[in-house]
């Protein structure tokens, strides 16, 4: 990513965030459906739980990088 | 292009400049630099992208020039916790132009220091608001009192009001949950355990006084930062929305119709709020000693003006005023007395226990209390220059700053957060994926509640096992651990006249293995006399008048000493054509057109002076810890004066305490050698650094850094500076009202040595709390992350409830709470044993100690 790209740092960096945990989620749903969930509450949930985790795990990992390479540090 | 206009401080000329110059124009990312010696400035144009300002530091650093720093401090709102801090830390040290920037979460204060015309304090508060938190530049004496005190008062009352709305909520969903067990099923109404009901009450508790952690989590988490109320935030929604799903889907498949988990979201709630409110009062607590220093600054004064009494604020007392005390009032400023006589009570300032008594021309302090007389005294500092406010601002910044067990601390709790969520969201992988399959029995219970999670999916039990992961490894303790402790520890220290530059000191001195005394002026009285004067061919008058006319022009204690004598006894003294000190030898003078030397040994022998039997007579003096000054006339010895200093009445008894503390206690002095081991073997010294010449000393206290030794150095603050600054901690004695002139890490106010035991007492205390404090805050979560992780299940077939999980941690909190709170009544021994009457029986024949240049 270079840093002229980097026109709206907190856009990107909720996009990257975002996206992120969605395919988290979706890995996870994919997976539990594998292992024979059948239950949609289950699973619903349970992505639920993963894509809140994992975002909170990126956020302050992602915005700091993204607002850095914005500001060519 | 940025533009920053850095003040450099060191030049002197044109070529300065020029050198600034070509250093900040050298630096890749640098457009134009102009230096102006006049102003003092450099303004230099540049790419931040290329170059920062603290390379351009940097750059005029490494070629001899420095850049005049400020301080500021701000008043920070909005903390929680470690992580807290090093948020706000972190925005403030990203801003060009800050040195360096320490959060104090205990006393809510930010101390930043910058390159003032690089940054300004309103670009400072912005950073600290753009990141989520309140601050204000903080403001001085009794506004700031009144203010801070309303904040603090303020914060206690917020958290009191949402304790009481949150308890009785709280209760009724207890008491509603487990309503069908044992007999609360007599007591309690039905209707409460209806989910329904439980949902009503929970609601308005999550809402209300738990919105705030929402509030600030995602105020957080918006700017990229985590804190703990993310933990708070993540748990008490996690379980409310599984009562939710529970109460409105109850085959979801989160432990059946029976299990709701109300009671875990209100309990949680409740128990971090009552965490939150002991917070607020131990902070309230822990800057007792700034409120009782600043409670101290008086607010009128009796001032004469054209004769007529008049009362004014403080504020106005100008430098010079003439100002009225009377019993009972409280001393305005500081001042020399004029006229009156009365006994004032200083014990606020310097720890004195008895009042002392003040006539014309003696020093008064401000903010101590006038006892018996009435007097005039003539102000001499005001405002921010009177050794009460010195001293406030010394303990602010004590307190403001960190020592460096509490930077570790801070790092990891800083971290914490983040893996504990990594660590939840592989719990909860774990539990769904593997360990349900295994291990999951329908008889699983949460500890601390009654029934069974029998219709438990894999996902509802994943989902608990990790939310009580999440609550339990929260550190929120590990924030004020450590700060509450030093504060507590440099205030108690303050109470005794031991002021402590920064925490830093604190924990230096208490890790301090070898203390090393100045003789003069700190183990003696530094007021010598002349015991003995031995001639050689001429009257013993006449030896004493020519070294006492040589030493006229002296300004040392021993030349003064010399001159005393004479002049006690009534001798003429000469005024010597010429004088020349030669620094830890002695004095050449020519009196009456003769040559006269005064000095020890190597004096004599540079000058080829032969001694002969004076030689064997100043071993004998020497023996006795005097210090034996051959007088030569014309290049022949005629005699010896010998002078003796008397030892502090403190200074046996503070030697011995050391010692028994395990501490090596070390002599410096410039006596020689045989002088020097009669005075140490007296006091029982461990070490003695003799014959060392006033520059030597620094090097004296290397040398014995180099053997591994942690030292610290005890002298007068201003003529030991370099010693004090070379030992691990300086500790600057007697400095009585200026307290901001003294070089050191510690500055005792009085001039006792048992004040240095004190400190040593006081900083060893302070860092035992401080391990305590640690281990409280740290030892519940580490110890229950693998209970909350589920590893005891596969055998009991429970697991951590997220309401005991919140217990833990309010027990975290409540234990560094009640920990600190033992330091207010603390002594330090050395004051319990030794009263300073009993100190003056104990110490009562106390032989003189020799007197070395």
């Amino acid at each position: 990513m270079s840093a002229k790209a980097v026109r709206n740092p907190s856009a990107v960096a909720a996009a990257v965030y975002l996206g992120v945990s969605f395919l988290a989620a979706a890995a996870f749903a994919v997976l539990a459906t594998l292992k024979g969930e059948t239950s949609w509450p289950s699973r619903v949930i349970g992505a639920a739980w993963v894509f809140l985790l994992t975002t909170i795990v990126l956020m302050p990992v992602v915005i700091p990088w993204v607002r850095n390479r914005a500001e060519g540090r | 292009m940025s533009r920053v206009v850095l003040p450099v401080e060191g030049m002197s000329c044109a070529s300065c400049v020029a050198n600034v110059e070509a250093a900040l124009q050298r630096l890749p990312g640098v457009h134009e630099v102009r230096v102006n010696l006049a102003t003092e400035q450099a303004t230099v144009e540049y790419d931040p992208s290329a170059v920062d300002v603290r390379t351009l530091q940097r750059a005029v650093e490494e070629i001899g020039y420095g850049l005049r720093s400020a301080t500021a401090y701000l008043h920070i709102t909005g903390m929680s916790c470690a992580s807290c801090v090093e948020n706000v830390r972190r925005a403030l040290a990203s801003l060009p132009g800050v040195l360096a920037a320490s959060v104090n979460l205990s006393t809510e204060t930010a101390r930043v220091d910058y390159l003032p015309g690089a940054v300004t304090v309103r670009e400072m508060v912005a950073a600290v608001r753009e990141v989520g938190y309140g601050a204000e530049e903080k403001v001085e004496g009794a506004a700031a009192l009144d203010r801070e005190q309303e904040a603090r008062r303020r914060e206690i009352r917020r958290q009191r009001t949402n304790l009481l709305v949150a308890t009785p909520l709280a209760l009724l969903v207890m008491l509603g949950t487990f309503q069908p067990y044992g007999f609360l099923s007599r007591i309690v109404p039905e209707f409460l355990h209806n989910k329904l009901v439980l949902f009503l009450l929970t609601t308005p508790l999550v809402a209300g006084p738990g919105s705030q952690f929402f509030v600030h989590s995602f105020a957080g988490l918006r700017r990229g930062v985590t804190d703990m109320n993310l933990l708070y935030a993540t748990g008490i929604g996690a379980a409310y929305l599984i009562a939710v799903v529970n109460t409105f889907w109850p085959e979801a498949g989160f432990g059946g119709p029976q299990a709701t988990f109300y009671e875990a979201a209100a309990l949680l709630t409740w128990f971090i709020l009552l965490g939150r409110y002991l917070e607020a009062i131990t902070r309230g607590r822990a800057s007792e000693a700034i409120r009782r220093l600043m409670r101290l600054q008086p607010r009128r004064a009796r001032v004469l003006r054209d004769g007529q009494e008049v009362e004014v604020s403080v504020d106005e007392v100008e430098v010079g005023d003439v100002l009225v005390v009377r019993p009972g009032d409280q001393i305005p400023v500081d001042g020399v007395v004029l006229e009156g006589y009365s006994a004032v009570d200083q014990s606020m300032i310097t720890g004195e226990s008895l009042p002392v008594e003040k006539k014309a021309g003696d020093e008064v302090i401000g903010g101590t209390l006038n006892r018996t007389g009435s007097f005039t005294f003539r102000a001499t500092r005001v405002g921010r220059e009177t050794a009460l406010a010195q001293i406030i601002r010394l303990v602010e910044e004590a307190q403001t700053s960190k020592a460096p067990i509490q930077k570790l601390a801070d790092f990891v709790a800083g971290r914490f957060i983040f893996w504990v969520h990594v660590l939840a969201l592989l719990t909860f992988l774990f539990w769904y994926f593997v360990g349900y399959d295994l291990w999951f029995s329908p008889q699983t219970r949460l500890m601390l509640t009654p029934y069974a999670l029998t219709g438990a999916s894999a996902v509802g039990f994943a989902v608990l096992v990790s939310i009580a992961v999440l609550v339990i490894s929260c550190p929120c303790a590990v924030g004020l651990a450590t700060p509450a402790a030093m504060m507590a520890g440099t205030g108690k220290a303050a109470e005794y006249g031991i002021l402590f530059r920064g925490a830093d000191a604190v924990e230096a001195l208490s890790k301090v293995q070898v203390v090393v005394f100045d003789k003069t002026g700190t183990l003696t009285q530094g007021l010598p006399s002349v015991t003995d004067v031995i001639p050689v061919g001429a009257a013993d008058e006449q030896v004493l008048a020519w070294a006492a006319a040589a030493e006229k022009r002296s300004e040392h204690p021993l030349g003064e000493a010399v001159v005393r004598a004479a002049q006690e006894r009534g001798l003429a003294l000469p005024d010597p054509e010429e004088f020349q000190a030669l620094p830890g030898r002695g004095v050449v003078a020519r009196v009456d057109g003769h040559t006269v030397l005064l000095g020890n040994r190597v004096l004599m022998a540079e000058q080829g002076v032969a001694l002969d039997e004076l030689g064997l007579r100043a071993e004998e003096l020497e023996a006795q810890g005097r210090t034996a000054m051959f007088v030569a006339v014309d290049g022949r010895a005629v005699g010896i004066v010998a002078v003796a200093d008397t030892l502090r009445d403190t200074t046996p008894l503070a030697v011995r305490e050391l010692r028994a503390m395990g501490v090596r206690v070390a002599m410096l002095t410039g006596d020689n050698r045989r002088t020097a081991q009669a005075i140490a073997r007296q006091l029982g010294m461990d070490t003695v650094l003799a014959e060392v010449l006033p520059g030597e000393k620094a090097a004296e206290i290397k040398r014995l850094q180099d053997q591994g030794y942690r030292v610290a150095m005890v002298g007068d603050g201003i003529n030991d500076a370099p010693a004090l600054a070379q030992a691990d901690v300086g500790i600057a004695m007697g400095a009585g009202t200026d307290v901001a002139k003294e070089t050191g890490h510690v500055v005792l106010v009085r001039d006792d040595l048992l004040d240095v035991v004190a400190a040593l007492q006081i900083a060893r205390a302070t860092m035992r709390l401080v391990r305590q404090n640690l281990f409280w805050a740290f030892a519940y979560n580490t110890a229950a992350i693998p209970l909350a992780f589920g590893i005891l299940y596969p055998f009991l077939r429970q697991i951590v409830s997220p309401e005991l999980a919140a217990l833990l941690m309010a027990t975290s909190s409540l234990s560094v709470t009640l920990n600190t709170q033992r330091m207010r009544g603390y002594v330090p021994p050395v004051r319990r044993r030794h009263r300073p009457a009993e100190r003056a029986r104990a110490e009562g024949a106390v032989a003189p100690a020799a007197a070395g240049r």
